[in-house]
Protein backbone atom coordinates (compact mmCIF):
# COMPACT_ATOMS: atom_id res chain seq x y z
CA UNK A 1 0.00 0.00 0.00
CA UNK A 2 1.38 3.28 -1.01
CA UNK A 3 1.84 6.18 1.64
CA UNK A 4 -0.18 9.09 1.91
CA UNK A 5 1.31 12.73 2.56
CA UNK A 6 -0.64 15.02 5.12
CA UNK A 7 -1.88 17.47 2.32
CA UNK A 8 -3.53 14.50 0.14
CA UNK A 9 -4.97 13.03 3.30
CA UNK A 10 -6.25 16.24 4.59
CA UNK A 11 -7.64 17.25 1.04
CA UNK A 12 -9.60 13.84 1.54
CA UNK A 13 -10.76 14.17 5.38
CA UNK A 14 -14.43 15.80 3.89
CA UNK A 15 -14.93 12.70 1.42
CA UNK A 16 -13.96 10.30 4.16
CA UNK A 17 -16.66 11.82 6.14
CA UNK A 18 -18.82 11.79 3.40
CA UNK A 19 -18.29 8.74 2.93
CA UNK A 20 -17.32 8.70 -0.63
CA UNK A 21 -14.15 7.08 -0.77
CA UNK A 22 -13.59 4.03 -2.79
CA UNK A 23 -12.27 1.66 -0.24
CA UNK A 24 -8.69 1.61 -1.28
CA UNK A 25 -8.24 5.34 -0.89
CA UNK A 26 -10.21 4.44 2.19
CA UNK A 27 -8.15 2.23 3.47
CA UNK A 28 -4.99 4.28 2.91
CA UNK A 29 -6.26 7.35 4.30
CA UNK A 30 -7.22 5.46 7.45
CA UNK A 31 -4.08 3.63 7.34
CA UNK A 32 -2.12 7.19 7.53
CA UNK A 33 -4.35 8.82 10.11
CA UNK A 34 -3.47 5.88 12.57
CA UNK A 35 -0.11 7.01 11.82
CA UNK A 36 -0.68 10.85 11.66
CA UNK A 37 -2.06 12.88 15.12
CA UNK A 38 -2.16 16.18 13.05
CA UNK A 39 -4.01 14.62 10.14
CA UNK A 40 -6.17 12.74 12.77
CA UNK A 41 -7.12 16.05 15.00
CA UNK A 42 -7.80 18.10 11.77
CA UNK A 43 -10.15 15.24 10.91
CA UNK A 44 -11.68 15.53 13.94
CA UNK A 45 -11.77 19.26 14.31
CA UNK A 46 -12.96 19.07 10.93
CA UNK A 47 -15.57 17.06 12.02
CA UNK A 48 -16.79 19.02 14.91
CA UNK A 49 -16.86 21.90 12.66
CA UNK A 50 -19.49 19.92 10.81
CA UNK A 51 -21.41 18.95 13.32
CA UNK A 52 -21.68 22.54 15.00
CA UNK A 53 -22.95 23.94 11.25
CA UNK A 54 -25.37 21.45 11.10
CA UNK A 55 -26.91 22.61 14.55
CA UNK A 56 -26.51 25.60 14.60
CA UNK A 57 -29.76 26.85 15.15
CA UNK A 58 -31.74 29.76 12.81
CA UNK A 59 -31.78 33.08 14.70
CA UNK A 60 -35.34 34.27 14.90
CA UNK A 61 -36.46 37.18 11.97
CA UNK A 62 -37.41 40.16 13.36
CA UNK A 63 -41.75 40.96 14.19
CA UNK A 64 -41.35 43.61 11.64
CA UNK A 65 -40.14 41.70 8.94
CA UNK A 66 -43.74 39.82 8.66
CA UNK A 67 -45.53 43.10 8.72
CA UNK A 68 -43.46 44.07 5.98
CA UNK A 69 -43.67 41.46 3.97
CA UNK A 70 -47.37 41.43 4.04
CA UNK A 71 -47.55 45.39 3.04
CA UNK A 72 -45.66 44.78 0.20
CA UNK A 73 -47.60 41.72 -1.28
CA UNK A 74 -51.04 43.83 -0.60
CA UNK A 75 -49.61 46.69 -1.85
CA UNK A 76 -48.48 44.98 -4.76
CA UNK A 77 -51.75 42.90 -5.26
CA UNK A 78 -53.36 46.48 -5.00
CA UNK A 79 -50.75 47.51 -7.85
CA UNK A 80 -51.85 44.75 -9.89
CA UNK A 81 -55.74 44.98 -9.19
CA UNK A 82 -56.03 42.03 -7.35
CA UNK A 83 -58.04 41.98 -4.15
CA UNK A 84 -55.60 42.52 -1.39
CA UNK A 85 -57.56 40.46 1.17
CA UNK A 86 -57.64 37.47 -0.89
CA UNK A 87 -53.42 36.95 -0.57
CA UNK A 88 -52.59 34.35 -2.47
CA UNK A 89 -51.82 32.59 -5.98
CA UNK A 90 -55.34 33.53 -7.52
CA UNK A 91 -54.48 37.31 -6.69
CA UNK A 92 -51.52 36.43 -9.44
CA UNK A 93 -53.29 34.51 -11.89
CA UNK A 94 -55.07 36.28 -14.71
CA UNK A 95 -58.66 37.05 -14.11
CA UNK A 96 -60.12 34.45 -16.80
CA UNK A 97 -57.82 31.73 -15.94
CA UNK A 98 -58.67 31.13 -12.36
CA UNK A 99 -62.56 30.44 -13.96
CA UNK A 100 -60.68 28.05 -16.33
CA UNK A 101 -62.02 24.46 -15.04
CA UNK A 102 -65.39 26.17 -14.16
CA UNK A 103 -65.50 27.28 -17.56
CA UNK A 104 -65.18 24.06 -19.50
CA UNK A 105 -67.26 22.15 -16.89
CA UNK A 106 -69.86 25.10 -17.87
CA UNK A 107 -69.00 24.83 -21.54
CA UNK A 108 -69.44 20.66 -21.54
CA UNK A 109 -72.61 21.45 -19.63
CA UNK A 110 -74.09 23.54 -22.10
CA UNK A 111 -72.51 21.22 -25.26
CA UNK A 112 -74.63 18.23 -23.49
CA UNK A 113 -77.60 20.81 -23.00
CA UNK A 114 -77.42 20.92 -26.35
CA UNK A 115 -77.62 18.15 -28.31
CA UNK A 116 -80.21 17.21 -25.91
CA UNK A 117 -82.15 19.86 -26.82
CA UNK A 118 -81.96 19.45 -30.83
CA UNK A 119 -82.31 15.71 -29.98
CA UNK A 120 -85.86 15.99 -28.34
CA UNK A 121 -86.98 19.19 -29.74
CA UNK A 122 -85.55 18.67 -32.86
CA UNK A 123 -88.42 20.81 -35.54
CA UNK A 124 -90.97 18.20 -36.28
CA UNK A 125 -90.84 17.93 -40.18
CA UNK A 126 -94.21 18.44 -41.61
CA UNK A 127 -96.29 15.64 -40.76
CA UNK A 128 -97.65 13.08 -43.38
CA UNK A 129 -101.23 14.61 -43.71
CA UNK A 130 -102.54 11.63 -46.27
CA UNK A 131 -106.18 12.50 -46.11
CA UNK A 132 -105.63 16.08 -47.60
CA UNK A 133 -103.35 15.71 -49.91
CA UNK A 134 -103.71 12.71 -51.28
CA UNK A 135 -104.55 13.21 -55.04
CA UNK A 136 -106.08 10.28 -56.84
CA UNK A 137 -105.75 11.84 -60.33
CA UNK A 138 -104.05 10.08 -62.85
CA UNK A 139 -100.31 9.53 -62.71
CA UNK A 140 -98.32 8.55 -65.57
CA UNK A 141 -94.61 8.30 -63.38
CA UNK A 142 -96.91 5.39 -61.41
CA UNK A 143 -98.26 3.95 -64.18
CA UNK A 144 -94.53 3.42 -65.70
CA UNK A 145 -93.30 2.17 -62.34
CA UNK A 146 -96.58 -0.42 -62.24
CA UNK A 147 -95.72 -1.48 -65.74
CA UNK A 148 -92.45 -2.97 -64.62
CA UNK A 149 -93.88 -4.46 -61.18
CA UNK A 150 -96.03 -8.10 -61.25
CA UNK A 151 -98.74 -6.88 -59.90
CA UNK A 152 -101.71 -7.65 -61.94
CA UNK A 153 -104.30 -6.71 -59.84
CA UNK A 154 -102.83 -3.20 -59.97
CA UNK A 155 -102.69 -2.95 -63.10
CA UNK A 156 -106.41 -3.67 -63.65
CA UNK A 157 -107.88 -1.92 -61.22
CA UNK A 158 -110.72 0.47 -62.35
CA UNK A 159 -109.35 3.89 -63.62
CA UNK A 160 -106.71 2.51 -65.42
CA UNK A 161 -103.80 4.33 -63.51
CA UNK A 162 -103.33 4.41 -60.10
CA UNK A 163 -103.30 7.31 -58.12
CA UNK A 164 -100.66 10.17 -57.65
CA UNK A 165 -99.50 11.49 -54.31
CA UNK A 166 -98.91 14.78 -54.23
CA UNK A 167 -96.36 16.25 -51.61
CA UNK A 168 -97.89 18.52 -49.06
CA UNK A 169 -95.20 20.50 -48.39
CA UNK A 170 -93.68 20.83 -51.99
CA UNK A 171 -90.53 19.54 -53.79
CA UNK A 172 -87.85 19.61 -51.26
CA UNK A 173 -85.20 20.43 -53.50
CA UNK A 174 -86.79 23.40 -54.40
CA UNK A 175 -87.54 24.30 -51.05
CA UNK A 176 -83.93 23.72 -50.24
CA UNK A 177 -82.70 26.47 -52.34
CA UNK A 178 -85.32 28.70 -51.71
CA UNK A 179 -85.04 29.27 -47.87
CA UNK A 180 -83.35 27.75 -44.86
CA UNK A 181 -86.03 26.02 -43.50
CA UNK A 182 -86.80 23.65 -45.79
CA UNK A 183 -87.61 20.77 -44.06
CA UNK A 184 -86.85 16.97 -44.67
CA UNK A 185 -89.64 15.24 -46.35
CA UNK A 186 -90.75 12.48 -43.97
CA UNK A 187 -91.93 10.49 -46.62
CA UNK A 188 -91.70 9.72 -49.89
CA UNK A 189 -93.72 8.96 -53.14
CA UNK A 190 -93.51 7.18 -56.70
CA UNK A 191 -92.01 11.09 -57.34
CA UNK A 192 -89.82 11.49 -55.22
CA UNK A 193 -88.36 8.38 -53.77
CA UNK A 194 -85.12 8.64 -53.69
CA UNK A 195 -82.75 5.81 -54.43
CA UNK A 196 -82.80 2.62 -52.37
CA UNK A 197 -79.55 2.86 -50.45
CA UNK A 198 -80.83 6.29 -49.39
CA UNK A 199 -84.04 5.21 -48.81
CA UNK A 200 -82.84 2.46 -46.12
CA UNK A 201 -80.79 4.80 -44.70
CA UNK A 202 -83.48 7.62 -44.09
CA UNK A 203 -86.21 5.20 -42.80
CA UNK A 204 -83.79 4.64 -39.85
CA UNK A 205 -83.99 8.39 -39.12
CA UNK A 206 -87.15 8.73 -39.12
CA UNK A 207 -88.83 9.66 -36.35
CA UNK A 208 -91.98 8.85 -36.62
CA UNK A 209 -93.11 5.66 -34.44
CA UNK A 210 -95.59 3.14 -36.18
CA UNK A 211 -99.01 2.68 -36.13
CA UNK A 212 -100.56 0.98 -33.49
CA UNK A 213 -102.30 -2.03 -34.36
CA UNK A 214 -105.75 -1.92 -33.45
CA UNK A 215 -106.55 -4.59 -30.61
CA UNK A 216 -109.41 -3.44 -29.23
CA UNK A 217 -112.55 -5.94 -28.13
CA UNK A 218 -113.22 -8.57 -30.58
CA UNK A 219 -115.21 -11.36 -30.76
CA UNK A 220 -112.50 -12.92 -33.28
CA UNK A 221 -110.68 -15.94 -31.82
CA UNK A 222 -108.42 -15.75 -34.31
CA UNK A 223 -107.42 -11.47 -33.26
CA UNK A 224 -107.12 -12.35 -30.07
CA UNK A 225 -103.84 -13.83 -30.99
CA UNK A 226 -102.23 -10.99 -32.64
CA UNK A 227 -99.27 -9.91 -31.96
CA UNK A 228 -99.00 -6.73 -29.43
CA UNK A 229 -97.27 -3.84 -30.86
CA UNK A 230 -98.33 -1.55 -27.56
CA UNK A 231 -101.40 -0.04 -25.90
CA UNK A 232 -103.70 2.02 -27.67
CA UNK A 233 -105.01 5.01 -27.18
CA UNK A 234 -108.47 6.51 -27.72
CA UNK A 235 -109.56 8.00 -30.58
CA UNK A 236 -110.66 10.81 -28.66
CA UNK A 237 -107.49 11.43 -27.03
CA UNK A 238 -106.29 12.93 -30.20
CA UNK A 239 -109.13 14.55 -31.89
CA UNK A 240 -111.40 11.61 -33.10
CA UNK A 241 -111.63 10.62 -36.62
CA UNK A 242 -112.36 14.61 -38.19
CA UNK A 243 -110.02 16.40 -36.71
CA UNK A 244 -106.31 16.53 -38.08
CA UNK A 245 -104.32 13.59 -38.28
CA UNK A 246 -102.08 14.28 -35.03
CA UNK A 247 -97.93 14.41 -35.66
CA UNK A 248 -96.92 11.70 -33.17
CA UNK A 249 -93.24 11.93 -32.91
CA UNK A 250 -91.14 10.00 -31.18
CA UNK A 251 -89.21 10.65 -28.46
CA UNK A 252 -85.42 10.45 -28.92
CA UNK A 253 -84.31 7.15 -29.09
CA UNK A 254 -83.98 6.16 -25.43
CA UNK A 255 -87.37 6.92 -24.86
CA UNK A 256 -90.19 4.67 -25.40
CA UNK A 257 -92.25 4.92 -28.72
CA UNK A 258 -95.74 6.69 -28.48
CA UNK A 259 -98.59 4.92 -29.96
CA UNK A 260 -100.63 6.40 -32.91
CA UNK A 261 -104.20 6.95 -32.72
CA UNK A 262 -104.86 4.97 -36.10
CA UNK A 263 -104.13 2.60 -37.99
CA UNK A 264 -104.45 -1.23 -38.74
CA UNK A 265 -102.18 -4.48 -38.39
CA UNK A 266 -100.81 -6.39 -41.08
CA UNK A 267 -98.54 -9.91 -40.41
CA UNK A 268 -96.89 -11.05 -43.10
CA UNK A 269 -94.86 -14.31 -42.58
CA UNK A 270 -92.62 -14.61 -45.34
CA UNK A 271 -89.86 -17.27 -45.89
CA UNK A 272 -86.04 -17.01 -45.10
CA UNK A 273 -84.89 -16.76 -48.28
CA UNK A 274 -87.25 -14.14 -48.53
CA UNK A 275 -87.09 -12.00 -46.37
CA UNK A 276 -84.30 -10.00 -48.28
CA UNK A 277 -85.87 -7.04 -50.00
CA UNK A 278 -89.67 -7.84 -48.38
CA UNK A 279 -89.68 -4.05 -47.18
CA UNK A 280 -88.80 -3.35 -50.13
CA UNK A 281 -91.62 -5.61 -51.89
CA UNK A 282 -94.26 -3.87 -49.33
CA UNK A 283 -93.54 -0.16 -49.91
CA UNK A 284 -93.17 -0.66 -53.57
CA UNK A 285 -96.69 -2.37 -53.74
CA UNK A 286 -98.46 1.03 -51.58
CA UNK A 287 -96.78 3.33 -53.87
CA UNK A 288 -98.17 1.89 -56.69
CA UNK A 289 -101.56 1.15 -55.16
CA UNK A 290 -101.00 5.08 -54.81
CA UNK A 291 -99.94 5.26 -51.19
CA UNK A 292 -97.26 6.50 -49.11
CA UNK A 293 -94.50 4.85 -47.04
CA UNK A 294 -94.04 6.73 -43.29
CA UNK A 295 -91.97 4.46 -41.84
CA UNK A 296 -89.39 1.80 -42.05
CA UNK A 297 -88.08 -0.87 -39.58
CA UNK A 298 -85.35 -3.53 -39.91
CA UNK A 299 -84.47 -6.24 -37.44
CA UNK A 300 -80.75 -6.58 -37.32
CA UNK A 301 -81.32 -10.12 -36.78
CA UNK A 302 -81.77 -9.80 -40.31
CA UNK A 303 -83.34 -13.66 -42.26
CA UNK A 304 -82.92 -15.33 -39.18
CA UNK A 305 -86.26 -17.18 -37.97
CA UNK A 306 -88.03 -15.01 -35.95
CA UNK A 307 -86.63 -11.77 -37.27
CA UNK A 308 -88.96 -8.94 -37.65
CA UNK A 309 -89.20 -5.44 -39.86
CA UNK A 310 -91.97 -3.23 -39.78
CA UNK A 311 -93.27 -0.71 -43.27
CA UNK A 312 -95.95 2.18 -42.31
CA UNK A 313 -98.28 3.08 -44.55
CA UNK A 314 -101.35 5.08 -45.70
CA UNK A 315 -103.11 3.96 -48.77
CA UNK A 316 -106.36 5.35 -50.53
CA UNK A 317 -109.18 3.43 -48.77
CA UNK A 318 -110.07 2.11 -52.40
CA UNK A 319 -106.76 0.36 -52.75
CA UNK A 320 -106.88 -1.59 -49.44
CA UNK A 321 -108.36 -4.57 -50.36
CA UNK A 322 -105.63 -4.85 -52.99
CA UNK A 323 -102.64 -4.12 -50.86
CA UNK A 324 -103.47 -6.62 -48.71
CA UNK A 325 -103.83 -9.38 -51.55
CA UNK A 326 -99.97 -7.80 -52.33
CA UNK A 327 -99.27 -8.58 -49.22
CA UNK A 328 -100.95 -12.12 -49.56
CA UNK A 329 -98.51 -12.36 -52.59
CA UNK A 330 -95.13 -11.14 -50.72
CA UNK A 331 -95.67 -13.75 -47.86
CA UNK A 332 -98.80 -15.38 -46.24
CA UNK A 333 -100.99 -13.51 -43.98
CA UNK A 334 -101.19 -15.79 -40.73
CA UNK A 335 -105.19 -15.54 -39.61
CA UNK A 336 -103.96 -13.69 -36.80
CA UNK A 337 -102.47 -11.17 -38.94
CA UNK A 338 -105.34 -10.01 -40.59
CA UNK A 339 -106.38 -6.35 -40.39
CA UNK A 340 -109.24 -6.10 -38.12
CA UNK A 341 -111.40 -3.48 -36.87
CA UNK A 342 -111.06 -1.21 -34.02
CA UNK A 343 -112.41 1.94 -32.34
CA UNK A 344 -110.24 3.66 -34.23
CA UNK A 345 -109.85 5.00 -37.22
CA UNK A 346 -108.25 2.86 -39.87
CA UNK A 347 -106.31 6.39 -41.36
CA UNK A 348 -105.44 9.57 -40.68
CA UNK A 349 -107.62 11.05 -42.48
CA UNK A 350 -111.49 9.38 -43.81
CA UNK A 351 -110.77 7.96 -47.05
CA UNK A 352 -107.73 6.48 -45.90
CA UNK A 353 -105.97 3.60 -44.31
CA UNK A 354 -102.87 2.78 -42.72
CA UNK A 355 -100.96 0.00 -42.14
CA UNK A 356 -98.96 -1.35 -39.99
CA UNK A 357 -97.43 -4.27 -42.32
CA UNK A 358 -94.70 -6.77 -39.67
CA UNK A 359 -92.77 -8.95 -41.31
CA UNK A 360 -92.32 -12.19 -39.70
CA UNK A 361 -89.41 -14.89 -40.46
CA UNK A 362 -90.98 -18.44 -40.60
CA UNK B 1 -34.66 19.79 10.79
CA UNK B 2 -36.48 19.25 7.50
CA UNK B 3 -34.42 17.70 4.83
CA UNK B 4 -34.39 19.56 1.42
CA UNK B 5 -35.44 17.87 -1.92
CA UNK B 6 -36.57 14.34 -2.17
CA UNK B 7 -39.42 12.90 -3.98
CA UNK B 8 -42.89 11.96 -2.71
CA UNK B 9 -43.26 14.29 0.15
CA UNK B 10 -46.61 14.82 1.17
CA UNK B 11 -48.44 17.97 -0.27
CA UNK B 12 -47.84 21.05 1.76
CA UNK B 13 -50.94 22.24 3.22
CA UNK B 14 -49.96 26.06 3.00
CA UNK B 15 -48.89 25.75 -0.62
CA UNK B 16 -52.36 24.25 -1.19
CA UNK B 17 -54.22 26.47 0.96
CA UNK B 18 -51.94 29.35 -1.41
CA UNK B 19 -52.60 28.11 -4.28
CA UNK B 20 -56.81 28.17 -3.16
CA UNK B 21 -56.41 31.86 -2.26
CA UNK B 22 -57.12 30.51 1.24
CA UNK B 23 -57.15 33.62 3.39
CA UNK B 24 -53.92 33.88 6.31
CA UNK B 25 -52.38 30.81 3.80
CA UNK B 26 -49.14 33.22 3.06
CA UNK B 27 -48.82 34.61 6.17
CA UNK B 28 -48.77 31.27 7.49
CA UNK B 29 -46.06 30.50 4.71
CA UNK B 30 -44.12 33.79 6.02
CA UNK B 31 -44.23 32.64 9.65
CA UNK B 32 -43.28 29.06 8.79
CA UNK B 33 -40.14 29.97 7.06
CA UNK B 34 -39.54 33.54 7.57
CA UNK B 35 -36.53 32.45 10.89
CA UNK B 36 -35.09 29.98 8.66
CA UNK B 37 -34.75 32.33 5.57
CA UNK B 38 -33.76 35.20 7.75
CA UNK B 39 -30.93 33.44 9.44
CA UNK B 40 -30.15 32.04 6.09
CA UNK B 41 -29.78 35.79 4.40
CA UNK B 42 -27.94 37.31 7.91
CA UNK B 43 -25.22 34.99 7.46
CA UNK B 44 -25.15 35.07 4.10
CA UNK B 45 -25.13 38.98 4.18
CA UNK B 46 -23.58 39.48 7.53
CA UNK B 47 -26.19 42.62 7.63
CA UNK B 48 -29.14 42.43 9.46
CA UNK B 49 -30.66 45.15 7.48
CA UNK B 50 -29.12 43.85 4.19
CA UNK B 51 -30.90 40.39 5.61
CA UNK B 52 -34.36 41.84 5.69
CA UNK B 53 -34.42 43.12 2.76
CA UNK B 54 -32.61 40.04 1.56
CA UNK B 55 -35.84 38.14 3.18
CA UNK B 56 -38.41 40.74 2.41
CA UNK B 57 -37.60 40.15 -1.83
CA UNK B 58 -37.27 36.50 -0.89
CA UNK B 59 -40.91 36.14 0.38
CA UNK B 60 -42.47 38.59 -1.77
CA UNK B 61 -40.46 36.72 -5.33
CA UNK B 62 -42.37 33.56 -3.61
CA UNK B 63 -45.37 34.94 -3.65
CA UNK B 64 -45.42 36.55 -7.16
CA UNK B 65 -44.64 32.57 -8.16
CA UNK B 66 -45.71 30.45 -5.88
CA UNK B 67 -48.73 29.28 -8.28
CA UNK B 68 -46.00 27.65 -10.14
CA UNK B 69 -44.04 25.90 -7.47
CA UNK B 70 -44.16 22.42 -8.59
CA UNK B 71 -43.25 20.76 -5.53
CA UNK B 72 -40.46 18.99 -6.67
CA UNK B 73 -38.56 19.86 -3.33
CA UNK B 74 -39.61 21.11 -0.56
CA UNK B 75 -41.21 24.88 0.16
CA UNK B 76 -37.87 25.44 2.44
CA UNK B 77 -35.52 24.41 -0.45
CA UNK B 78 -37.38 26.23 -2.57
CA UNK B 79 -37.33 29.62 -0.63
CA UNK B 80 -33.35 28.98 0.19
CA UNK B 81 -32.57 28.96 -3.32
CA UNK B 82 -34.35 31.97 -3.70
CA UNK B 83 -32.50 33.24 -1.09
CA UNK B 84 -29.22 32.35 -2.22
CA UNK B 85 -29.81 33.86 -5.47
CA UNK B 86 -30.70 36.95 -3.83
CA UNK B 87 -27.59 36.95 -1.47
CA UNK B 88 -25.82 36.52 -4.14
CA UNK B 89 -26.93 39.45 -6.11
CA UNK B 90 -26.48 41.64 -3.47
CA UNK B 91 -23.14 40.72 -2.51
CA UNK B 92 -21.96 41.19 -5.74
CA UNK B 93 -23.50 44.66 -5.71
CA UNK B 94 -21.74 45.67 -3.23
CA UNK B 95 -18.97 48.04 -3.97
CA UNK B 96 -17.02 47.92 -0.37
CA UNK B 97 -17.60 44.31 -0.73
CA UNK B 98 -13.31 43.83 -0.82
CA UNK B 99 -13.27 45.93 2.63
CA UNK B 100 -16.07 44.60 4.11
CA UNK B 101 -15.03 40.49 3.22
CA UNK B 102 -11.56 38.84 5.39
CA UNK B 103 -9.37 37.36 2.71
CA UNK B 104 -9.61 33.78 2.39
CA UNK B 105 -7.33 32.06 4.61
CA UNK B 106 -4.30 30.45 3.04
CA UNK B 107 -4.70 26.40 3.21
CA UNK B 108 -1.44 26.06 4.75
CA UNK B 109 -2.06 29.31 7.05
CA UNK B 110 -2.60 28.06 10.66
CA UNK B 111 -1.47 31.20 12.65
CA UNK B 112 -2.98 33.31 14.60
CA UNK B 113 -4.23 36.00 11.80
CA UNK B 114 -7.02 33.46 10.85
CA UNK B 115 -8.84 32.99 14.23
CA UNK B 116 -11.77 34.95 15.41
CA UNK B 117 -11.51 35.36 18.43
CA UNK B 118 -9.15 35.09 21.22
CA UNK B 119 -9.60 31.87 23.98
CA UNK B 120 -10.76 32.50 27.11
CA UNK B 121 -8.38 31.61 30.03
CA UNK B 122 -10.98 30.65 32.73
CA UNK B 123 -12.33 26.94 32.31
CA UNK B 124 -16.30 28.26 32.72
CA UNK B 125 -15.57 30.43 30.15
CA UNK B 126 -14.24 28.07 27.44
CA UNK B 127 -15.47 28.70 24.39
CA UNK B 128 -16.10 24.89 24.30
CA UNK B 129 -19.01 25.76 27.18
CA UNK B 130 -20.21 29.08 25.02
CA UNK B 131 -22.69 26.71 22.53
CA UNK B 132 -24.07 25.45 26.14
CA UNK B 133 -24.96 28.97 26.43
CA UNK B 134 -26.38 30.19 23.56
CA UNK B 135 -22.70 31.81 22.02
CA UNK B 136 -22.19 28.74 19.81
CA UNK B 137 -24.12 30.83 16.88
CA UNK B 138 -23.14 33.95 17.45
CA UNK B 139 -19.37 32.28 17.24
CA UNK B 140 -20.30 30.76 14.17
CA UNK B 141 -21.91 33.35 12.46
CA UNK B 142 -18.69 35.49 12.53
CA UNK B 143 -16.75 32.40 11.46
CA UNK B 144 -18.80 32.24 8.68
CA UNK B 145 -18.79 35.80 7.89
CA UNK B 146 -15.14 35.21 7.64
CA UNK B 147 -15.78 33.30 4.37
CA UNK B 148 -15.28 33.88 1.13
CA UNK B 149 -18.75 34.65 0.02
CA UNK B 150 -18.74 32.16 -2.89
CA UNK B 151 -17.92 29.54 -0.67
CA UNK B 152 -20.13 30.60 2.22
CA UNK B 153 -23.36 30.27 1.27
CA UNK B 154 -22.34 26.56 -0.20
CA UNK B 155 -21.46 26.30 3.72
CA UNK B 156 -24.54 27.50 4.88
CA UNK B 157 -26.45 25.69 2.29
CA UNK B 158 -24.78 22.06 2.53
CA UNK B 159 -23.74 21.93 6.41
CA UNK B 160 -26.48 24.31 7.59
CA UNK B 161 -29.20 23.86 5.37
CA UNK B 162 -28.69 19.94 4.74
CA UNK B 163 -28.25 20.23 0.78
CA UNK B 164 -26.65 17.68 -1.19
CA UNK B 165 -23.84 18.49 -3.03
CA UNK B 166 -25.91 17.93 -6.70
CA UNK B 167 -28.63 20.36 -5.53
CA UNK B 168 -25.59 23.28 -4.87
CA UNK B 169 -24.01 22.18 -8.02
CA UNK B 170 -27.03 22.78 -9.72
CA UNK B 171 -27.93 26.20 -7.99
CA UNK B 172 -23.81 27.38 -8.55
CA UNK B 173 -24.01 25.71 -12.13
CA UNK B 174 -20.85 23.99 -11.90
CA UNK B 175 -19.47 20.70 -11.63
CA UNK B 176 -19.57 18.47 -8.22
CA UNK B 177 -16.46 18.10 -8.34
CA UNK B 178 -15.80 21.46 -7.54
CA UNK B 179 -19.04 22.16 -5.13
CA UNK B 180 -16.60 19.29 -3.03
CA UNK B 181 -13.27 20.86 -3.46
CA UNK B 182 -14.86 24.39 -2.58
CA UNK B 183 -16.70 22.99 0.62
CA UNK B 184 -13.38 21.53 2.06
CA UNK B 185 -11.48 24.53 1.90
CA UNK B 186 -14.23 26.25 3.11
CA UNK B 187 -14.57 23.44 6.02
CA UNK B 188 -10.61 23.70 6.42
CA UNK B 189 -10.85 27.25 7.14
CA UNK B 190 -13.73 27.39 9.39
CA UNK B 191 -11.97 24.69 11.48
CA UNK B 192 -8.97 26.83 11.20
CA UNK B 193 -11.20 29.65 12.14
CA UNK B 194 -12.80 27.82 15.68
CA UNK B 195 -9.86 25.97 16.55
CA UNK B 196 -10.25 26.99 19.81
CA UNK B 197 -14.03 26.00 19.92
CA UNK B 198 -13.40 22.71 17.92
Amino acid sequence: MDAMDCILSRNLLSDLQDGTLDPATEARLAAHLRGCGECAGAGASLLAVRKLLRSLPPDPAPPELLQGILAAVEAEGRDAGADPASVGADATRPFLSRFRIPLEAAAAVLLFASVYWYQYRQPPAPAVRPPSVLSYGPSSEAGKTSASRPMAAIEDTAGGSPPAVRLPHGNPGTARKAGPAAPKPRTWTAENLPSAPAYFASTDSERIVPVVPSHGPTDDPAAAGTPAFGEMRSAGAEGGADSPPSRVFAAPPSRLLRPLPYGRDIVVDVKREAREGAEERIAGAALLLGGIVERMERDTAGAAPGATGTVRVILPESAAARFIEEMDRIGTIPPEGKPVATDLPAGPRPGTVAYAVRIRVR
Amino acid sequence: MERPGGKGRPVDLLVEGFRKGTPGAFEAIVRTHQDRIYSFCARMLSDRDDAFDAAQEVFLSAWRNLAEFRGEAALSTWLLRIAANRCLNRIRRRKSLSEREAPWPEPAGEGEDGIVFQPPGGEADRPDRLAETCEMGKILTEALSRLDPGSRWMVLLSDVEGFSYEEIAALADVPVGTVKSRLHRARMAMRRLLSPVA
